[in-house]
């Protein structure tokens, strides 16, 4: 088993490398990145301005040899303070830019660990990244448990008794759900719930948007907003509660839809299996033939898909996000795009790159506990 | 538990008329879109203690629907027990509730499935799907009951039961998870076993080996057995009284001897007809013309009929029951007068039937 994990980490080296480039390739490739936001702005002198795209590595023109240059900048390999040979391949303080800065080397890369400097905060990228977590991981860890909780209740009950007005009422409401877009249903549940009850006068529960109430509280992952969050916990709680319910209801709707058409064929299929015929000859009661036989097998496929389904962890909710002005990873993303801060989009692009490698890794490992077909050698 | 679990070999001994199982014109139904299949139509007969009987027929003509039916795993709807009675032991089955027929399931009636391959949970060990039904009927400890399904494995000849047991199913092959499907059917002692084809997904040789297998342990513990087959070869090597179902009912019924030496329905005469042998190199093969009549639309007449090569006048008017025969076990008007027709039946004489000739 440990081996089986270690080949298939291994083996996930080059898919990542792969990723890497490609991200980098994708988005130099598209027209209209810093580069150009910044000649719009007449009022950077030409010296400030060439001062400037040295700092990123980042080239006026795209030739083959300039797409190099950027991707070592990215990487944190090349120094493009100087432009020549070797030169550029040493940091100001003289070491080999790849090395870490201590050690005389570059400040700032993917190899130096803090996936380059931003250009709209100029601060590093990981920094960036990491003060968005908490609030992204909230949500779409909440979202997730729910609806994979939920899809597999209905699923399974609405396999068991198949065809029943459970089971048509469920399929019904999964196709409607599934075919509503985020971005409308997001907008009803605000025009309704944040909007239309709270100027009828039923109930001012429901917010529009955001993670906190800011006219009560210090802005969310600040470190007086944690103060407070001390003096108050329980307040604290119910008021990101609160802010939690719309943008979780958007995404578990349609999420339920989808997952519990899945749990229920592969429900189904597993009870039409020659086993469950011999499960029920052998006299057992038809919950355990279920519970016992169907479910675990039934589950097997579930697994994979749910595992398949982290990487929304991080990257899954950037429409929910912006609609609901969660400040989480998905609004930073669309908020880069904007800016043109391309390192930024660069960084987000590897780290749902890793979670996606990681899910399937996951998958893999998880599939070869539960499933005893699986070989490992 | 009032009922004892074990029927042991002098009580076969004694069997005589001692009736075990008595299936009384049952008639199972599938409502499906297309209208109304009667899969079994009217099906009548009898097991006795430690006796071993033969359900023979081909594809579709209601075998397993039969057995289906008595175990009651049939879902409802689509099938539809539409009349009958399973008196076994004196109670009919079809009259218990869902709680009582689980303890009939597993415990009094066992059953093996044609399919080995797929008739054992892939999750879980054999061990395990063993020890589940010991533990249910006979509230052994799980300790006990897994002892239990060592013994049982080792009684149907597996070698090292102890490492066996704690194996999976995908990693035994076809033969072995037959014998397993056999010990956990025969780990409650049931009094009837019902096998539906349990050789027809195996190799010839491991064929015999199941078969010698079923026997022995048939010899050994004096359970009944109803052996669910389309291969005539297996029914004359295990069977002591053959039934021949064509499209839903019984058509000719008898001793092994008399059904395959002699037989008196065209069917089974047809069917016998159409086994391969060795001394017909070269030759086509004998087959019984025409096909299963239609579930949705069968003949007015006798459903064999249009498929018969003796047919006449009566047979595409009158349906002839096995019931109502005289002979009483054969449904055809060559033996029993048509009511009303006007054509006297065509006796025929009991002839043996050379196989494949």
């Amino acid at each position: 088993m440990t081996k089986y994990i270690i080949r298939r980490t291994l083996g996930l080296l080059p898919l990542f490398v792969g990723a890497v480039v490609i991200s980098f390739l994708l988005m130099r490739a598209a027209p209209g990145g810093p580069q150009a936001a910044l000649a719009g702005i007449k009022s950077i002198t030409q010296e400030d301005r060439e001062k400037w795209l040295r700092r990123w590595c980042l080239q006026a023109e795209v030739t083959p040899i300039n797409m190099l240059k950027e991707f070592g900048g990215w990487l944190g390999v090349l120094n493009c303070d100087s432009d020549t040979v070797p030169e550029i391949f040493f940091s100001a303080q003289g070491g080999l830019n790849v090395l870490p800065a201590a050690l005389g080397g570059g400040d700032n890369g993917i190899l130096h660990g803090d996936l380059g400097l931003s250009i709209r905060a100029g601060r590093p990228v990981v920094d960036v990244i990491l003060e968005r977590v908490p609030a992204t991981l909230l949500l779409t860890t909440t979202a997730l448990a729910l609806w994979v909780g939920i899809a597999i209740l209905i699923g399974t009950y609405a396999a068991v008794h198949r065809y029943s007005l459970f089971d048509q009422g469920m399929t019904f409401l999964a196709y409607v759900f599934y075919s509503l877009p985020t971005f409308w249903l997001g907008l009803m549940l605000i025009f309704f719930f944040a909007v239309f009850l709270r100027t009828s006068g039923v109930t001012d529960f429901f917010p529009s948007g955001g993670i906190i109430t800011t006219r009560d509280w210090p802005p969310f992952n600040t470190p007086q907003y944690w103060a407070a969050f001390g003096e108050r916990p329980m307040a604290a709680i119910v008021d990101i509660g609160r802010h939690l319910v719309l943008p979780v209801f958007t995404l578990v709707a349609v999420n339920i839809a989808a997952d519990s058409r899945f749990v229920r064929a592969a429900m189904l299929e597993a009870l039409n299996q020659d086993y469950i015929r011999t499960a029920r000859a052998k006299g057992l009661p038809a919950r355990t033939v279920i519970a016992k036989h169907a479910f675990r097998n039934a589950m097997l496929p579930v697994v994979t898909n749910v595992a398949l389904e982290l990487p929304f962890l991080v990257s899954g909710a950037i429409v929910t996000e912006t609609i609901f002005t969660w400040p989480g990873l998905g609004r930073l993303f669309i908020e880069s795009v904007g800016a043109r801060d391309y390192f930024v989009l660069m960084g987000l692009l590897l780290v749902s790159t890793v979670f996606i490698l990681i899910a399937n890794l996951l998958a893999d490992i998880v599939y070869a506990i539960v499933d005893p077909r699986i070989r490992y050698d | 538990m009032t009922v004892p679990t074990t029927v042991t070999a002098p009580a076969r001994a004694s069997a005589g008329n001692d009736v075990l199982l008595e299936v009384r014109d049952l008639r199972t139904y599938f409502h499906v879109l297309d209208g109304t299949v009667k899969a079994v139509d009217g099906v009548s007969f009898s097991v006795r203690r430690g006796q071993t009987i033969g359900l023979v027929g081909e594809s579709g003509c209601g075998k397993s629907v039969t057995a289906l039916t008595i175990m009651r795993l049939l879902d409802i709807p689509p099938a539809e027990i539409a009349s009958g009675e399973i008196i076994f032991e004196g109670r009919d089955l079809l009259t218990l509730s869902e709680d009582e027929m689980r303890h009939v399931r597993g415990n009094d009636i066992a059953m093996i499935f044609q399919e080995p391959m797929t008739s054992l949970n892939p999750v879980y060990t054999v061990g395990d799907q063993i020890a589940e039904a010991v533990m249910l009927h006979q509230r052994l400890s799980k300790k006990e009951a897994w002892n239990k399904a060592i013994e049982s494995l080792r009684a149907v000849g597996i070698n090292n039961p102890e490492r066996r047991v704690k194996q999976y199913p995908h990693e035994l092959s076809g033969g072995m998870r037959q014998r397993v499907m056999i010990a956990m059917a025969l780990s409650c002692d049931p009094k009837l076993l019902i096998a539906d084809e349990p050789t027809t997904a195996l190799d010839v040789t491991i064929q015999a080996q199941i078969l010698e297998l079923i026997k022995d342990v048939q010899d050994r513990t004096g359970t009944a057995l109803m052996l669910i087959t389309h291969d005539l070869g297996v029914v004359a090597e295990t069977v002591h009284d053959v039934l021949v179902m064509y499209a839903g009912r019984i058509v000719e019924t008898g001793t092994v001897e008399d059904v395959l030496l002699a037989p008196k329905h065209p069917y089974t005469e047809g069917l016998l007809r159409s086994i391969p042998s060795r001394g017909m190199k070269g030759q086509r093969l004998n087959v019984i013309k025409g096909t299963v009549p239609n579930p949705f639309n069968m003949p007015k007449g006798c459903n064999f009929a249009p498929r018969c090569p003796y047919a006449f006048a009566p047979c595409a008017e009158y349906d002839p029951r096995i019931e109502e025969a005289n002979p009483p076990d054969v449904a055809c008007w060559l033996y029993t007068p048509a009511p009303g027709s006007p054509i006297p039946p065509r006796i025929r004489p009991r002839r043996p039937v050379e196989v494949g000739a």
